[in-house]
């Protein structure tokens, strides 16, 4: 047999070490509590932000694929989010009917529509630079909220769309009680997202970990020398492209059946929710997929006891006005993070915290030697 | 040689000849007076457009930094001309035009002055950490549009406010029946005056010559011993300076004031300097002034297609020319 290549060598050593090492054990630890945050808390507060947390941790991953793995800036990832929840809530609401089949056909037909759509814009736009993205998506996402809005015979204009859910997944459902709590149509909901995100975020790892993904992150790392290596980088940057925004377009869908509704100010604005997905992004770290979790956990943990924050500042400190004033300026807080996570951490809380790692384990392999 | 002269020059001649017939196009559908004055408004709104979007230019041009915090200076630029209008609230309401154009002028230096030093502060503190990827600097500046926002409702209100036109800059002159309203002159004078000064210490001054360099070749300039980041901070505060600029005047023109105004504009400057060219200051004229034209023409025909109509050109002329219409450094 012959020797195996170094490349080789690593990877086995990551495949044998793939179910045994600590992070692994953290995951499948996540994981469970997610699975048992109905039982556990079951106040509506706390399942809507567990839901919320992985939802936008899926989204924030599926514009990591752009960001950190392709090295695109795109300001166009919340408006394939809106598509998605626009496409699910025509079908369910305006033009069909609340049924399985229109559910599946719904999340069908957003992914259909993101991939027409995300073909085209990176065509329109990649040809000179990477940075031409960041422009176009940006107007055009622009362009979509104008039109979601002024179309509204279509769409529903600014009071946008409610949306009933099929059977099981009904607010009125109810299973009867099992383990001490109601089984109800939210908590069926609740599961469907759960596992459909779990499906999609090791969807998103294969992808990454796939010879495709190697190839975008050469691209990312050296464009001119993928070029020189004989890769096509715009076909390999269309398709990591595509990926993303169909991924997105996917979660924007389950959004919509979790929150049950969609109007342009909560799926589509491109200042709130890419603010947010570039804030959690960039707080978790580029480039590492789990980043999300840890940057839309925080955001969104953040922004749901600010209210909190601010009353006790009321309380504790009633004079201070200038803190009252900069506390109800909370974007003012995130902003100042955010720069400064650019600055001075760019690779974020999990890429910092691998780094030290990878440091350590460095170190001490020096020392045995 | 004179072979490619003549056929340079009616190269030139088939351009104006399909712009010329492109202006004239909307006459078949909209009445000539109404015509004229579109024109003239869609003129006005171009030179305002021109005057954010050279700076987007010049600035990435020179110092390949796409910047996205020009909207937010934008925005600074109108808030100090409002502040001024409210502290000469009698020279702005006074019926003579000599108080009128005073105002007019302070609050012009106020908020040049205000928001080239906000300029200076963003590059030094700021962008002069992540240049040379494109990623980090969009990134970074976005961060720097969101605090600068934020600040705006700190400092102002996060409400809408009325700007207070100066009086003898309100009214219409009315010439043959064709209606044209004073302001909108104003802008169309101030942006020719932008665009003459802009060309003339580019072509005739050495740091003109200099900055010109820069753009095609920055190492080269270094290499001759000019102190380039030097420049780098003259250049994106004079760019602030013309974003500043371009927000008051556009505030007077709008009636109001508002925190998220900049987003709205960078936008527009988006797709004038995707048509234009990134980095050329007569690309941004021209494509400021066919967004600006097109808009009016379009938002009178088919009004809720006014605001695709700009990016439908932009898709045009990234497909059949996807570096712009004119090439960096002209």
């Amino acid at each position: 047999m012959a020797d195996l290549t170094p490349v080789q060598i690593v990877r086995n050593k990551e495949k044998r070490q793939q179910f045994t090492s600590g992070s692994s054990f953290l995951k499948l630890g996540i994981l469970i509590l997610f699975l048992l945050v109905p039982f556990l808390f079951p106040s509506f507060k706390t399942v809507d932000l567990a839901i919320k947390i992985v939802i936008f941790a899926l989204l924030v991953a599926s514009f990591d694929i752009l960001l950190g793995y392709t090295g695109i800036l795109s300001f166009g990832h919340g408006m394939f989010f809106g598509i998605g929840a626009y496409c699910v809530a025509f079908l369910l609401e305006k033009y069909g009917s609340p049924s399985y089949v229109n559910l599946v056909f719904g999340l069908l037909s957003a992914m259909a529509v993101a991939i027409v759509l995300a073909l085209v814009v990176s065509f329109i736009s990649l040809r000179v630079k990477a940075i031409y993205f960041a422009m176009v998506t940006l107007a055009l996402a622009e362009l979509a909220i104008v039109l979601a809005n002024k179309l509204s015979h279509f769409t529903g204009g600014e009071d946008g769309i409610s949306i009933s859910m099929p059977g099981v997944f009904s607010v009125a459902f109810n299973m009867g009680e099992f383990m001490g709590i109601d089984i109800t149509g939210r908590t069926v909901t609740y599961y469907f997202i759960l596992f459909t995100c779990l499906g999609l975020f090791l969807m998103m790892l294969r992808f990454i970990h796939s010879p495709l993904g190697r190839v975008l992150q050469a691209i990312r790392d050296n464009e001119q020398r993928a070029v020189a290596l004989g890769y096509k980088t715009f076909i390999f940057q269309t398709i990591s492209i595509t990926f993303g925004c169909v991924s997105a377009a996917l979660i924007g869908g389950l959004y919509a059946t979790w929150v049950g509704f969609v109007n342009p100010e909560s799926s589509l604005e491109v200042m709130a929710i890419m603010l947010n997905v570039l804030l959690m992004v960039i707080i978790g770290g580029m480039g590492t997929l789990y980043g999300g979790f840890v940057g839309a956990a925080f955001l969104l943990i953040t922004q749901t006891f600010l209210p909190d924050l601010q009353h006790i500042a009321r309380d504790f400190l009633p004079q201070a006005t200038f803190l009252h004033s900069v506390l109800e300026r909370w974007l003012l807080l995130f902003g100042t993070l955010f720069i400064m996570v650019v600055i001075f951490f760019p690779k974020g809380v999990i890429g910092s915290v691998q780094d030290y790692i990878s440091r350590r384990k460095h170190f001490y392999a020096q020392r045995h030697n | 040689m004179s072979q490619i002269a003549t056929r340079r020059w009616s190269t030139e001649h088939t351009i104006v000849a399909v712009a010329a017939i492109l202006l004239m196009l909307p006459l078949l559908r909209i009445p000539v007076k109404i015509y004229l004055t579109l024109t003239i408004a869609g003129l006005a709104m171009g030179m305002l457009l021109f005057l954010i979007a050279s700076g987007v230019s010049i600035i990435f041009g020179l110092m390949d930094v796409l910047n996205f915090a020009h909207g937010a200076l934008f925005a600074w630029g109108a808030y100090v001309g409002f502040s001024v209008f409210e502290w000469l609230r009698k020279w702005v309401e006074a019926d003579s035009v000599l108080q009128n154009i005073g105002v007019f002028l302070v609050a012009i230096l106020a908020a040049t002055a205000a928001v080239a030093v906000l300029g200076i502060i963003l590059e030094r503190v700021i962008v002069r950490r992540v240049y040379g990827n494109h990623l980090f600097q969009i990134l970074i500046t976005f961060g720097a549009t969101i605090v600068l926002v934020e600040l705006i409702r700190v400092f102002w209100g996060p409400n809408d406010e009325v700007m207070s036109v100066p009086l003898t800059f309100q009214g219409n002159w009315d010439i043959f029946d064709i209606i044209i309203a004073r302001y909108r002159m104003i802008c169309i004078l101030i942006g020719i005056i932008v665009y003459a000064v802009l060309q003339l210490i580019l072509k005739k001054t050495k740091l003109g010559t200099i900055v010109r360099a820069g753009v095609e070749n920055r190492e080269m300039v270094q290499a001759m011993g000019h102190n380039i980041f030097l420049l780098f901070t003259g250049v994106f505060a004079a760019g602030a300076a013309l974003a500043a600029l371009g927000g008051l005047s556009m505030s007077i023109f709008s009636l109001q004031v508002y925190p998220d105004m900049g987003s709205t504009y960078l936008l527009f400057a988006f797709i004038v300097v995707i048509i234009g060219g990134l980095g050329s200051v007569t690309g941004s004229l021209v494509g400021a002034l066919i967004v600006g034209l097109s808009y009016n023409y379009v938002a009178y025909l088919v009004p809720w297609a006014a605001a695709g109509v700009n990016i439908l050109i932009m898709i045009v002329i990234l497909l059949i020319r996807p570096t712009g219409l004119f090439a960096a450094g002209k």
